[in-house]
């Protein structure tokens, strides 16, 4: 630039100026503030007039900033030291320099310095050949033998990696299967029913009368859809209806009421398995029979923590001539003693089909309690007379969802349905 | 089941035996109780109706007498605070109402202390009532054909024993009456009542006008039809069901014919009891004359036992067409029962003594007692059941009864001998053959609500409302409408609820889904199905085809996959599964990547591919 002012006489207008340096408008720009910066030119008005700083910088040595420029420019990138062997005043530039950004860029490095030691030279002296290092073993290394030519690089074994999780059973899944496997442990016939019964079987046939407040719309689910159920076959349905009405053949005085056929095809979904146990005890009522099931139930709860319309039972009953109430209290202390509880309290209970009844009560150590986990009975004769079943029936109704949540320790049974993945990951395979 | 809170003082009075709180609390577990505790309750008077309200220390006083209604608010001057009392609570035992109140839960404690060997008994005054029963009143027109009566006299009920009737009159409506409807209790003061001849007969719903209870009897517009009371009165609404459909309603009158009551529904207010009350009238009608009898067995000797000697227990006859009958009969019920059939149904060794003194213990007589004399036949006791106990049906209710004599904490348990092989449902086995394939593949197993909605089942997944759902009546929410037909909405919504958890997740469910099938008994089935999904950037069809195709085979078949348009899929990106064993080939459910809509319906920002099977079809098991 200053070169083009001394041609022009020493002075320019500002317009002309691209033309007669040859420089782009951008870069012009860029070097009139530079210019008055330095004091080597000044504008006057729409002129740019050549000062003596200017003539003089004509012909004087590059200035400091200029020489590392060039430098730098000649050598890409330099360290510190390397251009002070130039001979180059680098302090300086770096002074004229600030501010100007984008011109150079400083990085900081850092240089250590390993010496071989004393051990390191002796080992050396032996004529150790240097190795490759890798970190990954590769079927190339192993064809050619090739590993044996390699150093794999030793890891920082206590570092933890990313948290795994194995697919796996739902807790209360694994409750289920456990259930299962104890009954089937016992001798017992895995059984099945639907979850959409006729009052017949989930009520009547066991004895429970139809103003019984378990009948309620209340606390139970009707079905709109399928409308009506099939009754069994006509004897068996007339002598459930003698017995609820005055006792039939059994013994009994029944309920003195007037039996009415069309609650008994009413369809609900079941209110408890016994309704799967009563049919089995049904289709074979003789002795020795020892059939079990699994399976949910729905009961019209208002939902909170302790209750869902859906929960899930085992049933099962045992035909047995020499079955007694003491016998009950044995298989129900033997499952309970397989799921883990040590100490099991027995208290009267009552129910419309069983007698004696009795309620399960185990102590729960977390909370320093007896807590109560089903019913059990004998079914009564208006139950298994009918049937033509006259041994003694033992039967129970026990919940499940209760072990699962003092296994897993969780305060509400809504969490074992509407889990949390991470929940389900956490929760051990061996609890 | 309610609670009721028992108070210890009045307990302690008529129990000797001397027990600790928590001695008093097991021996009522060990009879059957299910006690909540003990507590101290705050008592209130009302000045206007002498009502009791009691409340625990934690709540806040009454605004309202519960009675009368009285506005303790605007009148704080007709709330007198009473102190307060112990009481222990428990849930009422439906089946042992009585034991509702102190009264008759100390004559049963007494029995099984051993403080008496004797049964209770109770001497009953001739009758110098009649009732007449108009036999209108069991024509279908009305239909509560039977009334059962009694006279106490001799009152000198304190305000609290007043309330216990009160409150033993409520509970054995609910217990025994059905909330009323087979049975409905009515206590009168006798000295409003006239003559000695009084009717129960039916009444047309604008044939007169009474005052009913708790209203103003000075006040001319208090005096209302039948008709009007069920329209307007609270406890006519509250019952006006009970009466529905009938042309007449039965009624209860005195010799001057005064109304005594509507029964189920109200008594009148000019009969009412009050502090002063020294004579009862007493009333149960219903339909079943065993329960309406023992109902007011119950009751009577429940004053009985809270009034002590002081009392009188009058009889009442009863005049049907072509019969009479005396109420109450305490005769007490002869049951015979097998010594060793007890003993056998029980477990335990018991002879006839063991046997007899046991049911003694439970209030029953043994008669008589000692010597051969104590067996009705062979091996057989003669039992005579208290006549307020309800619930001896059969024998083997009595047996029950021993067994809670002898102690359910005494009875060894042991294990039946009988041998039995035991089998698994097969469909279980193939269930727990797909979960473990599942978990291989990396899945997560979860469990899903069973019961779901049309707009969740259907319409979330694009897909129209089919007639096959297992359809509820009287669901409890608008979420819980249908018993769900697919597992599929199960994992959405368990995605939907994992949102801020790592991606991908992997889940599966197996379960069952509902059907109507007229071919059915029941008019439905169930389907046992396994379905998986994955939700992720990457989650794609070929993942879920690759992992279904792992997992028939693991069942021992092989999947052929077909284009399938399901609307719930992307189109083009959805498939039938096919299962494939040599010549055998049935679609056994679909694969597919889920449409947007789908996605969005569930509010899931990520991909997701699931697949659906049976595991349940003709020869796939």
């Amino acid at each position: 630039m200053i070169e083009a002012l001394a041609r022009a006489g020493g002075e320019a207008t500002l317009q002309a100026l691209p033309e007669q340096t040859g420089l782009p408008q951008k870069d012009v720009g860029q070097a009139l503030r530079w210019l008055k910066q330095k004091g080597w030119a000044e504008q006057q008005g729409q002129v740019l007039v050549l000062r003596d700083a200017g003539r003089a910088a004509l012909t004087a040595p590059a200035a400091a900033d200029e020489a590392l420029l060039a430098a730098l420019a000649a050598l890409g990138s330099a360290s510190e030291d390397e251009l002070c062997g130039r001979a180059l005043d680098v302090a300086g530039a770096r002074r004229l320099l600030e501010g100007r950004s984008g011109l150079i860029e400083e990085r900081e490095r850092t240089t250590r310095l390993v010496a071989l030691a004393a051990a390191g030279r002796a080992l050396l002296a032996q004529g150790l050949a240097p190795r490759r290092a890798l970190n990954q073993l590769n079927a190339e290394l192993l064809r050619t033998g090739g590993w044996r030519e390699v150093e794999l690089r030793p890891y920082d074994v206590t570092v933890a990696g990313p948290a795994l999780h194995p697919g796996k059973s739902h807790p209360l899944v694994r409750i289920f299967e456990q259930t299962r496997r104890v009954f089937l442990e016992l001798g017992f016939d895995e059984i099945d029913s639907g979850y959409v019964e006729s009052g017949f079987w989930d009520f009547d046939a066991l004895f429970s009368p139809q103003d019984h407040p378990a009948r309620d719309m209340q606390d139970t689910f009707y079905v709109a859809a399928p409308a009506r159920c099939a009754l069994p076959d006509e004897a068996l349905v007339d002598t459930v209806a003698r017995t609820h009405e005055d006792g039939g053949d059994t013994g009994s005085l029944g309920w003195r009421y007037r039996w009415d056929r069309e609650l008994a095809r009413r369809p609900v979904l079941r209110t408890h398995t016994t309704a799967a146990t009563i049919r089995a005890l049904a289709d074979d009522p003789r002795a020795p029979r020892k059939v079990f099931c699994v399976g949910p139930v729905f009961r019209r709860e208002t939902v909170d923590y302790k209750h869902l319309p859906v929960f899930h039972q085992v049933d099962g009953i045992v035909v047995d001539e020499q079955g007694s109430f003491a016998t009950l209290l044995g298989i129900l202390q033997a499952f309970y003693r397989k799921m883990g509880f040590e100490r099991f309290q027995f208290r009267p209970g009552f129910f419309p089909y069983t007698e004696p009844s009795v309620e399960v009560f185990v102590w729960l150590e977390s909370k320093q309690d007896w807590v109560e986990m089903g019913g059990a009975g004998i079914f009564r004769p208006e139950v298994t007379e009918p049937l033509g079943c006259h041994a003694p029936v033992l039967a129970w109704g026990l919940g499940l969802e209760r072990l699962a949540m003092f296994r897993y320790g969780i305060a509400s049974i809504g969490e074992l349905y509407r889990a949390r993945l991470a929940w389900l990951e956490e929760a051990a395979l061996c609890r | 089941m309610p609670v009721i809170g028992i108070p210890l003082e009045l307990l302690r009075q008529r129990v000797a035996t001397p027990l600790a709180p928590q001695q008093l609390v097991e021996q009522l577990q060990q009879l059957g109780c299910d006690v909540e505790g003990y507590a101290t309750l705050r008592r209130f008077g009302c000045r206007r109706c002498d009502n009791i309200l009691e409340i625990t220390e934690t709540e806040h006083p009454p605004v309202l007498c519960d009675r009368c209604g009285a506005d303790f608010r605007a009148l704080p001057a007709l709330l007198a605070e009473l102190g307060t009392t112990q009481v222990i609570r428990m849930e009422l035992l439906a089946v042992r109402p009585d034991m509702f109140e102190p009264g008759g839960l100390a004559r049963v404690l007494r029995h099984y202390l051993g403080e008496s060997e004797e049964p209770a008994r109770y001497t009953l005054a001739p009758p110098r009532l009649r009732v007449r029963v108009d036999p209108s009143v069991a024509r279908p027109e009305s239909h509560r054909p039977f009334i059962a009566c009694a006279v106490v006299r001799g009152i000198t009920l304190d305000d609290d024993l007043i309330k216990i009737v009160m409150k033993l009159q409520e509970n054995l409506h609910w217990a025994l009456g059905r909330d009323r409807k087979h049975a409905s209790i009515g206590v009168y003061d006798l000295a409003t009542l006239s003559g000695t001849r009084f009717v129960y007969r039916t009444v047309g719903p604008e044939e007169l006008r009474f005052v009913p209870l708790g209203y103003d009897l000075t006040q001319p517009a208090s005096q209302l039809t039948p008709r009007a009371i069920l329209a307007e009165h609270p406890k006519g609404r509250a019952y006006a069901w009970l009466l529905e459909g009938r042309a007449r309603y039965p009624l209860l009158c005195d010799a001057a014919g005064q109304v005594l009551s509507l029964p189920p529904i109200i008594n009148s207010e000019a009969t009412r009891v009050t502090r002063a009350t020294r004579n009862f009238f007493i009333d149960v009608t219903g339909t079943d004359e065993r329960l309406i009898n023992r109902a007011l067995n119950i009751l009577v000797t429940s004053l009985g036992e809270l009034g002590g000697a002081a009392l009188t227990l009058e009889q009442v006859t009863i005049d049907y067409e072509g019969r009479g009958v005396v109420t109450p009969d305490l005769t007490p019920q002869r049951v015979g029962l097998d010594v060793a059939a007890a003993a056998r149904r029980i477990g335990v060794e018991l002879d006839a003594f063991t046997l007899a003194r046991l049911l003694r213990r439970m209030g029953h007589a043994v008669a008589p007692a000692g010597g051969s004399a104590l067996l009705a036949g062979a091996g057989e006791l003669m039992v005579e059941v208290p006549a307020y106990r309800n619930d001896i049906l059969h024998p083997v209710d009595l047996i029950e009864d021993a067994a809670i004599a002898y102690g359910y904490h005494n009875i060894v348990p042991r294990l039946a001998m009988t041998m039995t092989a035991g089998s698994e449902q097969p469909l279980e086995r193939r269930a727990a053959q797909a979960r473990q394939a599942l978990q291989g593949l990396g899945y997560l197993e979860v469990l899903t609500l069973l019961l779901s909605s049309e707009a969740q089942q259907y319409e979330a997944l694009r897909l129209p409302v089919d007639a096959e759902r297992v359809v509820i009546a009287n669901p409890i929410s608008h979420e819980q409408t249908i018993v769900r037909t697919s597992l599929l909405p199960g994992l959405l919504e368990t995605f939907a609820a994992n949102t801020d958890h790592p991606l991908p997740q992997r889940i599966f469910e197996v379960g069952k889904v509902s059907r109507c099938d007229a071919g059915r008994e029941t008019g439905a089935r169930e389907l046992r199905r396994v379905a998986a999904a994955c939700c992720g950037p990457k989650a794609d069809y070929a993942e879920l085809r690759s992992s279904c195709e792992a997992l028939l085979r693991e069942l021992g078949w092989q999947l052929v996959t077909e284009p399938d348009e399901a609307p719930c899929f992307i189109a083009g990106r959805g498939a039938r599964a096919i299962a494939r064993r040599g010549d055998q080939r049935q679609v056994v459910g679909l694969i597919g990547e889920l449409h947007p809509e789908v996605l969005e319906r569930w509010k899931l920002t990520q991909p997701a591919a699931v697949f659906e099977l049976e595991l349940e079809l003709e020869g796939l098991v």
